[in-house]
């Protein structure tokens, strides 16, 4: 160890930590701004004891919400709230943000072969290790001191109990680090182990729900890091013995990653990986043909996981009876502007405004794929017999072609899932909800298009930006009361939330030829700069 | 008409200046060597050409076709290989030559084929575990394939090792006598020697020298080295010859201009050996890069 270039670990993090300062800002930004919103609704929402009970009454058992954010512990208090309404979505976002970061430091350096190039320096395998664990921790204690930052400011109770809440994600996020290192170790690529990864957190999520909604399965809450963070219960006679359950979790993970590091050789995969493959002829024939194969995969991901989604989003669309609901709560609801959940198509309506966003976040990254093939391999194809209008429409096309695919996925789905738990809402409205999410997945298609076109580099964080910043407008905006023309000016706030409400044509239309200009302003702002490689 | 024509072609980056008002002609059939250092605007040009890059100033055909209004109406006559291979990681390398032969269209099977088994290419495996020569060649048997009236090559030999590139030359060679034309951008000079008719020198984005091997050669000094039977004579030296000192009895003259003067200032001297050679394309390279000729 004498040998080692002395401070090489902390030159190694901090280049760690440079790679992913965008993410972990991104993750920050939203860890902070989701907390502090929530505490500032639920006051404003429910401002008296009266109110709040008679939200208890109507929600605190309703298995719908329960899937979404877990199980309540306490509807009273704003910290109570907090709790349930904040610590749940955001103990997933920082599962995945813990896999996601492990891998990037892991995995994608390997793969890149900059592995290599660091540990043939003066430089151990274990340094490396150490200081790629350092800058994924240096990530946390920022998700850390923002979700606890966002709840301080706004005031949602003891300082204890919320950074205890803001402790149970981040040692979630600890949890799923150790599980993307390990599938570091398993798979070859970057895009396998974050693949892998993430089906961890899906299943951890799965435990989660069935331990929250099904009775009699509260114990599965115990197997799953999604369900300790959940069981820490702060601002609800706070249990902080809990937390030991992630620490000896990550503990366990990070121990057998080394083992299984320690066992191979610089660059290679405990999963083999497979470096021949017999040939395979079909969707070479054109560049749209091509990216339809390229895309195949992460298309049928998609429509599986939606559908699933959708499925049991149906199933618990029937669990409020608006009889136990008093109607000053539904006036409450109604200022959220979903409507009335209470019934089985008004809390479809709800939800199926995340199908829309979701819709939206895969059109965005639909525009970063075409920029992603840019950096890459695109030179290749264009000094083809290929015009750039070709490759880029044909791209577009298949973009459009699975957004529809997975917006009637939802919608077909949902429906399954309410039958199959005896509501009987009609079809066609089901399959206008998923139809519904489409034209504001086609205005983000063109504007991502349009933002990669103009700025190469920053255009698709421009778009998942603007994504994120509409929706968080549209929820807090609600809230805040400011002009009417504030709050038209994000996108959702024309989405008519169907099933609950009649779907809205004129909106739509606007949406789409919004949508459809900029990206025909895109393509011609592409056809009329340099190809810039990455 | 010419394959390649250039006028008065530039290109900025933002405030740098790649490509400085360069002219370019490369006439149907002729192989071109254009040489020039790191940084110089090699790769730029042919960017340009192709019409990946739009020119800021000037004009660019490439057989009479602006590639970039009319790319694919350009492109189907032309074929290209990258300096820095970009293919896709997850397709074999036999999947990868099926997909660039029909986005090309006319490629010849049969031909396709035997370059397969010339470069010994191994056609199962995937791009990412192919090595960088390996990825060098899918994209070369792709280009070759075509049989395509210009082969735009940038730096095609890199990471190929000494018998895979002579099996290139061997390709290429045989691409001129089908009457193809060659673009050859490459700074290793051997190969543009035993390639090409015609060579023009790029240095900061324009043309500083352009001709055939021996029209270079009358520009730059060839080397006479001359050993004396004792220690050298003190010769009065004639116009455009320098002489320099080798041991305690040779002399090395560098001759700009005839030959003639300095033969006859040493016909009555005790000349012992005298060798005299031709500038290699080395030496021309070198001339015009001057002071930074040693990296």
């Amino acid at each position: 160890m004498t040998e080692a270039t002395p401070g090489a670990v902390a030159l190694m993090a901090r280049q760690a930590m440079r790679d992913a300062r965008v993410r972990t800002a991104a993750f920050a930004y939203l860890f902070l701004v989701y907390g502090y919103v929530q505490v500032r609704g639920y006051r404003g929402t429910y401002p008296t004891r009266a109110d709040r009970l008679s939200f208890a009454a109507g929600f605190g058992d309703n298995a719908g919400l329960r899937l979404l954010y877990g199980r309540p512990y306490d509807l009273l208090s704003v910290g109570g709230y907090v709790a349930w309404r904040v610590g749940g979505v955001l103990a997933v976002a920082a599962a995945a943000y813990g896999v996601l970061a492990a891998v990037r430091s892991l995995r994608a350096e390997e793969e890149s072969g900059r592995a290599e190039l660091v540990l043939a320096l003066p430089v151990t395998r274990r340094d490396r290790d150490l200081a790629a664990g350092l800058a994924v921790c240096a990530g946390l204690v920022l998700l850390w001191l923002a979700e606890f930052g966002g709840l301080y400011a706004a005031d949602a109770g003891g300082a204890g109990d919320a950074a205890l809440l803001a402790l149970a994600g981040s040692l979630t996020a600890t949890v799923f680090a150790g599980w993307g290192a390990v599938t570091s170790q398993l798979a070859a690529t970057r895009r396998g182990a974050t693949g892998l990864g993430l089906l961890g957190v899906a299943a951890a999520f799965l435990l989660r729900v069935l331990a929250d909604t099904v009775t009699g399965m509260g114990w599965l809450g115990w197997v799953t890091p999604l369900g300790w963070a959940e069981r820490v219960r702060p601002f609800a006679g706070a249990r902080p013995a809990v937390l030991v359950l992630p620490l000896v979790a990550t503990g366990a993970l990070v121990l057998l990653a080394g083992r299984l590091a320690a066992g191979r050789d610089v660059g290679t995969s405990v999963l083999p990986a497979r470096d021949t493959a017999p040939p395979r002829r079909e969707l070479l024939g054109s560049p749209t043909a091509f990216a339809l194969r390229t895309q195949w995969g992460a298309i049928t991901a998609w429509l599986l996981s939606v559908a699933a989604i959708a499925f049991v989003l149906g199933i618990v669309s029937d669990s409020i009876s608006s009889a136990d609901v008093p109607a000053d709560v539904r006036r409450q609801l109604a200022k959220f502007g979903a409507g009335s959940i209470l019934t089985p198509l008004g809390y479809l309506g709800f939800v199926f405004v995340f199908v829309v966003v979701a819709l939206s976040a895969y059109a965005c990254s639909q525009a970063a794929a075409a920029r992603r093939e840019e950096e890459g391999q695109l030179e290749t194809v264009l000094a083809q017999p290929v015009t750039r209008t070709r490759w880029l429409a044909g791209r577009l096309t298949i973009a459009i072609l699975a957004l529809a695919a997975v917006a009637l996925t939802a919608g077909l789905a949902a429906w399954s899932g309410a039958r199959a738990a005896g509501v009987h809402v009609a079809l066609p409205r089901l399959v206008e909800a998923g139809a519904n999410a489409l034209p504001a997945a086609v205005l983000f298609l063109g504007v991502a298009t349009l933002a990669v076109a103009l700025v190469p580099r920053a255009g698709a964080a421009i778009a998942y930006g603007l994504l994120t910043a509409t929706f968080i407008w549209q929820l807090v905006g609600t809230l805040l009361g400011p002009p009417r023309w504030l709050l038209d000016l994000t996108p959702f706030a024309h989405v008519a939330p169907v099933p609950a409400k009649p779907f809205d044509a004129v909106a739509a239309g606007v949406l789409v030829v919004v949508g459809v200009v900029s990206g025909a302003l895109g393509i011609t702002a592409f056809r009329r700069r340099d190809l810039r490689g990455g | 008409m010419a394959a390649i024509y250039a006028r008065g072609l530039t290109k900025r980056y933002g405030a740098g200046l790649a490509l400085d008002g360069l002219d370019l002609t490369v006439e149907a059939g002729e192989a071109y060597g254009y040489l020039g250092p790191n940084g110089a605007g090699k790769t730029t040009t042919i960017r340009v050409l192709l019409g990946l890059h739009r020119a800021s100033a000037g004009e660019v055909r490439l057989f009479d076709v602006d590639a970039w209004r009319e790319p694919a109406r350009a492109h189907r006559r032309v074929a290209y290989v990258a300096g820095e291979p970009s293919l896709w990681p997850s397709l074999t390398a036999g999947d990868t030559l099926t997909y660039l032969g029909r986005l090309h269209g006319g490629v010849d099977e049969g031909y396709r084929a035997e370059l397969v088994a010339r470069f010994e290419l191994d056609l199962r495996k995937k791009v990412r575990a192919l090595s960088k020569g390996n990825r060098q060649k899918v994209q070369l048997i792709a280009a070759l394939a075509t049989r395509a009236d210009l082969l735009l090559l940038d730096e095609p030999t890199s990471g190929l090792d000494p018998l895979m590139e002579v099996a290139f030359r061997d390709c290429v060679l045989e691409a001129k006598q089908r009457g193809q034309t060659v673009f050859l951008s490459s700074h290793i000079l051997s190969e543009v020697e035993q390639l090409c008719d015609r060579v023009g020198i790029l240095r900061q984005g324009r043309l500083v020298d352009e001709g055939t091997l021996s029209d270079l050669r009358h520009l730059v000094a060839q080397t006479v080295d001359v050993t004396f039977d004792g220690p050298p004579p003190e010769l009065r030296l004639p116009d455009g010859v320098r002489a320099e000192r080798v041991g305690t009895t040779g002399v090395r003259y560098e001759v700009t201009g005839p030959i003639r003067p300095l033969l006859v200032a040493l016909a009555d001297q005790p000349v012992r050996t005298l060798l005299s050679r031709e500038p290699s394309l080395e030496e021309i390279f070198l001339h015009h890069y001057g002071g930074r000729g040693g990296d």
